[in-house]
């Protein structure tokens, strides 16, 4: 116990000691950290939409209402006997609207007013072997475009077909360039914070130099030398996680909710930030450890 | 005055009749081709007083480097309580440390510690317990004779004192041995005799001391077994001896 005081008492006075410098590493922790979660966070919100607009199926088969299981049966095997098809699921009402309710789950006023039972259809979803290949199920169906650019069959029970090839590519595509260019910017970011904080760890060290010659002097071991070092790398790390968590949640008030009932978009929300937060303290844990292992290595010999 | 107990060692050495501590042809050559020590044989006994005097560069710091394994030996053997040093490896080197005490010519006091925040620091990271620390310190500098000081900080102090909370610092652990590297070298004659004479009384109560000086009216005055280096070699030892 009185070990554990002495480490945070330490570690105290290191901040305090160390003040412009550690505000410093601290601040490029935390916007090294925002970044990581941002990304996160768009990577989220691109994925709902995606769900909310295509399903996740290359092509959506939309059946006619009442679904009879003889219909779903016939075309079920009428897909799978295709080699274009790589798989096909069935989706009923209640797992399509389950799906509404979860991809909406934030936006209450939607799944509140929309009664899905009676306008989402059931599905049959589609993933082809090669998007090229798409053709080979509109011949096999008999399904063309019509006056309204929406495409029908000539097979029977079918209400509509969603061709959502093009549109999955885009968003995917979206999704990846935007994820990965903040994830860079995030990984640089993340990169000047081991070293910033590294360099702090550094500093506090030849400022207690005196005290850590005593220390070994008095037989100390290295463990309980480094340790306050370690745990004010850490304390950096996560104050800047923290305050990029909270500035996370703060963007998606200002941004996101704004949003709230004006967009069919399905949005993220406070689980969201919640869910990508234990990541940020993790990248946090991890720049500590890393800037600690690089910042008391000269320190390393007895 | 506390009883002589305070400074019994918590590590008696089961070797009574092996050297507390023993240099075997020694030799010491720095990574630059400085050669600091050459072909040193000492053997210091349990409860001994050695001085360990001769001009700057003899190769005393050396030594006293070389016994808390601050520095390897080049060629042969350092035996510590009975320890070949160079068989310790280097996660159990604080613990040797933790059997040696040691004083320097410039105190290295902590200037914004107290003095038993000073002497406590020392059990502090070593892992003692608040009820050790809270029952040592003030033991240990009512021994060195400043029972009334604890609550000074360093710069409150004369340079007696302050070289006074540094030997309880070496000691409040109950080391057997105590390394002292010009212990006097910054204080003026008559302060000088008492840190002598507070250094007799650690030796007196079994704690094998060894301090390397270029005082000469002290060594003379002690009257202890006296080791001469002259450009690392032993050239004297001689005991009850006299400074040259």
């Amino acid at each position: 116990m009185s070990r554990l005081d002495a480490y945070f008492r330490e570690t105290a006075a290191g901040l305090r000691r160390n003040g412009v410098v550690a505000f410093a590493a601290i601040s490029t922790a935390f916007i090294a950290l925002f970044l990581f979660g941002l990304a996160l966070l768009i990577a989220r919100q691109f994925d709902l939409v995606i769900d909310a607009w295509t399903e996740n199926a290359q092509v959506a088969i939309y059946l006619e209402d009442p679904v009879k299981a003889e219909t779903v049966g016939r075309l079920m095997d009428k897909l799978q006997s295709l080699p274009a098809v790589a798989d096909v699921t069935f989706q009923d009402k209640d797992a399509a609207c389950a799906r509404f309710h979860e991809v909406f789950r934030n936006q209450p006023e939607l799944t509140e007013n929309v009664d899905c039972a009676t306008t989402i259809p059931a599905s049959l979803r589609v993933q082809l072997v090669d998007p090229a290949r798409y053709q080979e199920i509109a011949a096999a169906l008999g399904c063309a475009p019509n006056a309204d650019s929406e495409i029908v069959c000539t097979e029977p029970g079918i209400a509509k077909v969603n061709d959502n090839r093009r549109l999955l590519d885009l968003l995917t595509a979206i999704t990846r360039v935007l994820s990965i260019g903040v994830l860079s910017v995030a990984l640089i970011m993340l990169v000047s914070a081991v070293f910033l904080i590294a360099n702090t760890l550094r500093m506090g060290m030849f400022a207690r130099r005196k005290e850590i010659g005593i220390m070994r002097l008095v037989g100390a071991t290295n463990w309980r030398i480094r340790v306050p070092f370690l745990i004010e790398g850490l304390v950096e790390s996560l104050l800047g996680a923290a305050a990029a968590i909270f500035t996370l949640f703060l963007l998606k008030v200002v941004f996101i909710d704004r949003l709230r009932g004006q967009t069919f978009l399905p949005l993220i929300g406070n689980d969201d930030v919640l869910v990508i937060a234990p990541w940020v303290l993790v990248a946090g844990v991890g720049v500590a450890l890393i800037a600690g292992t690089i910042g008391i290595r000269r320190f390393l010999d007895v | 005055m506390a009883s002589g107990t305070v400074l019994e060692t918590s590590f008696p050495d089961p070797h009574t009749t092996a050297p507390m501590i023993s240099l075997q042809r020694v030799t010491k050559v720095y990574r630059n081709g400085v050669t600091a020590l050459e072909d040193v044989d000492l053997e210091i006994q349990k409860g001994e007083f050695v001085f360990v005097v001769g001009p700057s560069g003899s190769g005393k710091s050396t030594l006293i480097r070389l016994l808390l394994k601050e520095e390897e030996a080049t060629k042969g053997k350092v035996y510590v309580a009975g320890k070949n040093l160079a068989r310790i490896t280097s996660w159990k080197v604080p613990h040797l440390r933790r059997n040696i005490g040691t004083v320097f010519q410039d105190y290295k006091l902590l200037a914004d510690k107290t003095v038993f925040e000073n002497v406590a620091f020392a059990l502090e990271v070593i892992g003692k317990s608040k009820h050790v620390i809270d029952q040592r310190v003030p033991e240990i500098l009512e021994y060195v004779g400043l029972g009334d000081k604890l609550n000074h900080y360093p710069d409150e102090l004369s340079g007696g004192e302050q070289q006074r909370v540094s030997i309880a610092r070496a000691c409040v652990n109950r080391p057997l041995v105590l390394l002292a590297d010009e212990p006097t070298g910054n204080l003026d004659p008559n302060t000088s005799v008492d840190i002598m004479r507070l250094l007799d009384k650690v030796n007196k109560i079994g704690t094998t001391v060894v301090m390397a000086t270029h005082d000469q009216a002290i060594v003379d005055a002690m009257r202890k077994r006296v080791v001469e280096l002259d450009d690392g070699r032993v050239v004297r030892d001689q005991s009850r001896g006299v400074y040259s």
